[in-house]
């Protein structure tokens, strides 16, 4: 599967975070973007559609991204999809947590368009 | 001597019983009771003292809405920011597009400062949760303070230990840049888990 046919979900409070996560996707070539702005509603679209590549946050309420990725991680149906955190959470028991969660990768916020490639790169060498 | 124990938490019922404590000493014979009611009496002092500051709080000019006015402009920064950031991109989307119908070496320039943008724009998201933080703060300093001048007893049990736990505890926002990890110390210490 090539990058252009690849789903991804992107998951931020912020809408202009998903705005800027959905220009730099496009330039990477994928266009199949759907988005949410709260983990709950994320998990119950991701139940209908499972993606390619899931793509969050950490920080928001009530649903964090860690309880996306472990409702996620713990759901038969969606635990093989690659999940990238993007946060602003930087500390050591940040990336502990999330990589004891099944995180696929992490990045730190600001990051720059091609640290978004590398890591889609890393968690989906076949797409890329 | 009998005085009748009063079960309450407020300071100010708490100096009233501390002084009817201090008159019925006063009036034994003991000749000890110098000494108890010396002591009596500074601590009955130093809460007069502190309940007159306290009341110049309540009385002495401040504004009961400073914390809550200055939240709320705090939040106003965070709204036009966004707005700001989205007329920024609302400009880049637009540069991108026509870059599509460019030469291609003027096409990749205009791609590539229109990436260089929409990195930029990024700040919104870490300037909107650093003042987040800030208004949470001031939020929490308005409680306490208005717990102590209204109330004007002491902290309710368990309100002054503020930590939280599990994963609640992970969750502090951007670090300071002077103590912020780089993606390189992340990927470095992912790569080590």
């Amino acid at each position: 599967m090539a990058l252009k046919d690849m789903r991804v979900f992107i998951v931020d409070d912020y809408n202009t975070m998903l705005r800027i996560l959905r220009n730099l996707l496009r330039q990477l070539d994928i266009n199949n973007v759907d988005e949410a702005t709260n983990g709950d509603t994320a998990y119950q679209m991701l139940q209908r559609t499972p993606p390619d590549l899931i793509i969050s946050d950490w920080n928001m309420q009530p649903v964090t991204g860690l309880d996306l990725l472990k409702k996620v991680r713990s759901d038969a149906k969606l635990k093989h999809i690659p999940f990238i955190m993007v946060t602003a959470e930087s500390k050591t028991e940040n990336v502990v947590a999330a990589k004891q969660a099944g995180v696929s990768n992490y990045i730190v916020k600001p990051f720059n368009a091609e640290t978004l490639r590398a890591k889609i790169a890393s968690v989906c060498p076949a797409m890329v | 001597m009998t005085i009748p124990i009063v079960p309450t938490s407020q300071l100010v019922s708490a100096h009233g019983y501390l002084d009817r404590v201090i008159e019925e000493l006063r009036v034994l014979e003991s000749p000890q009771k110098n000494t108890l009611v010396n002591v009596l009496q500074y601590l009955s002092d130093h809460i007069r003292i502190t309940r007159d500051e306290i009341g110049a709080l309540r009385t002495g000019g401040a504004n009961p809405q400073m914390f809550s006015t200055t939240a709320d402009e705090l939040e106003e920064i965070v709204t036009e920011t966004a707005r700001a950031a989205n007329r920024i991109m609302d400009a880049a989307e637009a540069i991108e597009q026509a870059a599509a119908e460019a030469p291609a070496p003027l096409a990749t320039k205009l791609t590539d400062a229109v990436t260089n943008i929409y990195e930029a724009s990024a700040f919104q998201d870490i300037t909107g949760q650093r003042i987040t933080k800030i208004v949470r703060a001031l939020q929490s300093l308005e409680s306490k303070l208005n717990s102590l001048v209204c109330a004007f007893g002491p902290l309710a049990e368990g309100e002054s230990a503020q930590g939280r736990d599990g994963d609640e505890a992970l969750l502090n926002g951007p670090q300071l840049e002077k103590n912020a990890s780089s993606q390189t110390d992340i990927d470095a210490l992912f790569d080590s888990l």
